[in-house]
């Protein structure tokens, strides 16, 4: 469903210079899948999934969703795609409703179906006693949930979560994970990416470590363990991002050393 | 195969075609969330309707104030009005026919010795002195007439200093001022009453004073009257608005959806780039028209009401007519969209609400000027003004106002014109704004200056970016113009001349671009655009040059006949001219020809097109280098014919890839600019064949000009036929070896 190939992402920036935020990274994701790209801030999670969700290109490597190029069909790759980012984004002046609804007829749903899938929704995610609250006036809690309706409106085979239980308490959190399970058992392909290794733990299928725009290493989470022969998570999880940065240490010292 | 691409060709057209349906949609929520927004509706509803009754009502207010308050006038020395002096006043009124008796007037008389202190005859005078002073400054009275005791003597009265009547005010204070006026008045008609009474005591027929009458009748018909005061001020203030009215919800609806983050939101969806701009466009345009006429249509209502209340204007300023007034409303779509637009692209640089403010005032300030040309007085709608964005609509609407349709129809369509380039130019300014991820998702990290200039040098790229090529053409142009400045008056010498044109052009166009040539970029040959991939071209462009000359002289001539050089202008230029054609012709030709050439190309057709041709740039290039060109000639006919000149330059320099054909044909010109006087005066054969001199100066003989028109014409098509020189491989090229070290060359997406 989702294959990402030698991605690389450059940006200019003003006191690094050309600054690598994604670099030759691939991975592939399959329906009924939930991949997790796991890594500490600024690792590059965040670009991966705008280059996948179509609003940021890429600068070299190839990217598909649901079998269309993200920078040669964006359109199509945004009709098959939720995305769900971590800053809850949601209009202030906008009832619950009106904002999935503006969402699903953006998607170009005819108006009865999406009524009916409006209301399944709202069903569905217990959303029904905050139906005609404006925005600005929502728990965090309440965006969360309406930003997954929005995502889901127009039943897209791919669902992107960007760091989405950030800034959650406990309670919606776990009903949020709840709801990507009940998605990926519905046979969607998620991609979810985090840097609680809890939640990656106990929901993902397979999982990619980041680290500085590299994905240090990919598989499921036995495979990572015996892998790396080591049971605990957290340890594996610390020990490759110690391990690659004092690599990249290395070679940094050996660059100078032979003068470059 | 071909079909199939064909029409693939042709779905892709069609996906990235705006539908109107989303365009509506979109539209439609912005338009709802906006109305939902308390501070929007207050300024656009609430404001104009409640502001501008209030300040009516505290204008009014104001009004009785000031009309409760008579003039006040004192007259000082009445004891002195004696022997034949005719009478000026009565007690406490001036005598009856001599005041315009329709508004009050309070008047006290002393008599010399009736002020202040009495410390004796000699110091009286200098007490009168003291005391009016005093009355005057400190507002006692509005204005004060001192007569001394000379003025009783009729000898000195009309020789003697010490005579003189005099009169009191303080130009800081209106009212004193106003009171000088009444008073200055009221003694010219007392003085001319005297003057006829000693003619007539001589005997002389005092008919002689007036040998004629003069009426003066405004033929203008009333509603012309009426208008002239609204055409000009309802325009601006509709103006004004509609550029406030657009600003505001523009903010909220880029750079506030983008710190709120449903600006991304929003980009994942359906929605095409395309399709966004089109409806927050329409949205943002709707509410600009809206401000604009709810605040105008108050403002009418209220000040038309006051000034009737008031009598301002002696009735000249009624209530507008209506009906010419919907002309306005006409206008007031495409310059509202084309302030939107601007709005909605500068809106999308910045990050937040309260960064997208700071924008207002550099936008004010530039559109503004547009906005008060018109309002000059003698501003009227020429074939000159019409050209110029907004002012020329803006003279339009005032023609249609007044009445004269003939003469605005005449000029529709050279505004419409503008006014649509404009408009398709923000249009599309503001959707590569939202097609440029640096736009809408960069710029994170704080700005440092130290951090700054390190990145320029470390970043340099083998040419100029685009910032770079603007900020080179704009530190080009403030240079000239301060240059201008010093220069006070025209050398009268050789050298002082060779001095006044190789000091803007080594030091303010040169200089510059070399400087950022070599601290800003890797290459100097190749930011410069100093190539030769066809040595063809270079024969190629001096013959071009020659040939293009008549059709260029064509053109001059055509520029100074629509525009016509002031005789004030070339009086000035005359030393110029004088020194260029008696100076030494390899001189002249160094000084006006080779060294303009190579200057001016290097920075417009070299640095600057090099950075502005980056990232496919090449209409931008083209038109940017040109008009920048065109305004560093300083001289309005030069700067027409320089911009045309830079188009075609612009051109060339783009399907060469190089600068140095530019060079050719630049200098080739001016060579024969400045020659040709001489040639018509040769008598080489080939000479006279091609140009005679005649009384009006030298001119082109027309079987050369129809044939050179043809040859230049064959060498244009030469240079369309040239393969076009890939500006963008070149920039990846560049990218490849610098590795993506310009955002922009990196972010375009492949």
């Amino acid at each position: 469903m989702i294959h990402v190939q030698h991605l690389t992402k450059t940006y200019d920036d003003l006191s690094r210079g050309k600054f690598v935020a994604v670099d030759r990274i691939s991975f592939s994701v399959q329906p009924g899948e939930i991949f997790g790209l796991l890594g500490p801030n600024g690792a590059g999670k965040t670009t991966v999934l705008r280059i996948l969700s179509t609003v940021l290109s890429s600068t070299s490597g190839i990217a598909t969703v649901a079998g269309f190029d993200v920078s040669a069909d964006p359109a199509e790759v945004r009709k098959r795609i939720g995305f769900v980012s971590n800053n809850t984004a949601i209009y202030d002046r906008m009832t619950a409703w009106e904002m999935v609804e503006y969402f699903g007829r953006l998607h170009g749903m005819p108006k009865k179906e999406l009524t009916d899938r409006v209301e399944t929704l709202f069903e569905q995610l217990r959303m029904n006693e905050f139906r005609d609250t404006p925005g600005a006036k929502m728990s965090t809690g309440m965006k969360q949930k309406v930003s997954i309706a929005r995502a889901m409106v127009h039943d897209p085979p791919v669902l992107i979560f960007d760091e989405a239980t950030l800034g959650l308490d406990v309670l919606v959190a776990r009903n949020l994970l709840s709801v990507i399970r009940d998605l990926r058992e519905s046979g969607k392909c998620l991609i979810f990416s985090t840097h609680i290794m809890s939640e990656v733990e106990r929901l993902c299928d397979r999982i990619a470590i980041m680290h500085r725009g590299k994905i240090l290493d990919s598989g499921t989470l036995s495979e990572l363990r015996s892998r790396h022969s080591e049971n605990d998570f957290e340890e594996l999880f610390f020990g490759l991002l110690s391990n690659h940065e004092s690599a990249e240490n290395n070679e940094l010292a050996h660059d100078v050393g032979a003068g470059i | 195969m071909s079909e199939r691409s064909e029409q693939l060709r042709e779905k892709a057209k069609r996906a990235g075609r705006p539908r109107l349906s989303v365009v509506w949609m979109i539209y439609a929520r912005e338009m709802m969330d906006q109305l939902r927004d308390r501070r929007t509706l207050f300024t656009i509803a609430v404001l104009p309707i409640l502001l501008y009754p209030l300040v009516g009502m505290l204008l009014m207010q104001i009004a009785q104030f000031t009309q409760q308050h008579p003039t006040s006038i004192c007259i000082v020395g009445t004891d002195h009005l004696i022997g034949d002096v005719p009478p000026l006043v009565k007690t406490e009124t001036f005598v009856d026919g001599l005041t315009d008796n329709d508004e009050r007037l309070e008047l006290l008389c002393y008599t010399w010795n009736g002020v202040g202190r009495h410390d004796g005859v000699l110091n009286q005078a200098k007490n009168v002195k003291e005391t009016t002073n005093n009355w005057v400054r400190d507002g006692i009275f509005d204005a004060v007439l001192v007569i001394p005791p000379k003025f009783a003597d009729p000898q000195a009265r009309s020789s003697d200093q010490e005579a003189s009547m005099q009169l009191l005010y303080n130009v800081a204070s209106d009212q004193s001022m106003v009171a000088r006026d009444r008073l200055t008045g009221i003694l010219s008609k007392w003085q001319s009453g005297w003057v006829r009474q000693r003619l007539e005591t001589t005997g002389i027929d005092i008919s002689l004073l007036a040998p004629f009458k003069l009426a003066d009748i405004d033929i203008a018909p009333e509603r012309t009257r009426e208008a002239a005061f609204w055409s000009k001020l309802l325009p601006f203030i509709m103006l004004v608005w509609a550029m406030t009215g657009a600003f505001y919800p523009a903010i909220d609806l880029v750079a506030g959806e983008k710190e709120r983050g449903t600006l991304e939101t929003l980009l994942c969806s359906p929605a095409l780039r395309s399709e966004i701009v089109w409806g927050k466009l329409g949205a943002v345009t709707t509410f600009s028209m809206m401000t604009a006429i709810l605040n105008a249509g108050s403002m009418l209502v209220t000040s038309s009401f006051v000034f009737k209340q008031m009598g301002v204007g002696g009735g000249q300023v009624g209530s507008p007519p209506m009906v010419p007034m919907l002309w306005l409303l006409v206008a007031l779509v495409p310059l509202s969209a084309l302030f939107s637009a601007l709005a909605l692209a500068v809106a999308a640089m910045a990050r937040s609400s309260k960064e997208g403010q700071y924008y207002l005032m550099p936008l004010m300030m530039v559109t503004l000027p547009l906005v008060l040309l018109p309002m000059l007085p003698g501003t009227t709608l020429t074939a000159g003004t019409s050209l110029i964005p907004v002012t020329g609509m803006f003279l339009m609407v005032r023609s249609l106002v007044e009445g004269q349709y003939a003469h605005a129809l005449m000029y529709l369509p050279i505004v419409a014109a503008v006014t649509a380039g404009c408009l398709w130019l923000a249009v599309t300014w503001a959707r590569r704004q939202f097609e440029d991820e640096a736009v809408l998702f960069g710029g994170g990290d704080q700005w440092e200056l130290s951090q700054w200039v390190r990145h320029l040098w470390r970043d340099r790229q083998r040419a100029a970016t685009p910032t770079q090529a603007f900020s080179c053409g704009a530190i080009i142009l403030v240079a000239l113009f301060f240059g201008k400045l010093v220069v006070t008056e025209m050398p009268t010498t050789f050298a002082g001349i060779a001095k006044l044109v190789m000091m803007p052009q080594i030091g303010m166009i040169l200089a510059p671009t070399l400087m950022m040539a070599t601290v800003l970029t890797t290459s100097l040959k190749h930011s410069l655009r100093i190539r030769l991939s066809n040595p063809l071209t270079l024969p190629i462009a001096v013959v071009f040059g020659i040939c293009l000359h008549p059709t260029y002289v064509m053109l001059a001539g055509l520029v100074s006949y629509a525009y016509p050089i002031s005789e004030q202008a070339t009086a000035a230029m005359k030393p110029f001219t004088d020194q260029i054609s008696s100076a030494p012709l390899m001189s002249v030709i160094f000084l006006m020809a080779v060294v303009p050439a190579i200057c001016e190309e290097l920075a417009f057709r070299g640095f600057i097109f090099g950075g502005l041709v980056r990232n496919r740039g090449k209409l931008r290039a083209i038109f940017v280098t040109a008009i920048m060109f065109g305004i560093s000639h300083g001289v309005l006919q030069q700067s027409i014919c320089a911009t045309f000149m830079g188009l075609l330059l612009g051109y060339l320099a783009l399907k060469t890839g190089s600068v140095l054909p530019g060079i050719l044909i630049h200098m080739t010109n001016n060579t024969l600019s400045v020659s040709l006087e001489r040639i018509a005066q040769s008598t080489h054969p080939a000479a006279q064949a091609l140009v005679s001199s005649t009384g009006g100066g030298p001119e082109y003989n027309l079987v050369w000009v129809i044939a050179s028109v043809a040859i230049a014409s064959m060498c244009l098509f030469y240079f369309i036929r040239l393969p076009s020189v890939d500006e963008d491989a070149k920039a990846d090229l560049v990218g490849n070896e610098e590795e993506f070290a310009d955002p922009t060359a990196a972010l375009s997406p492949a």
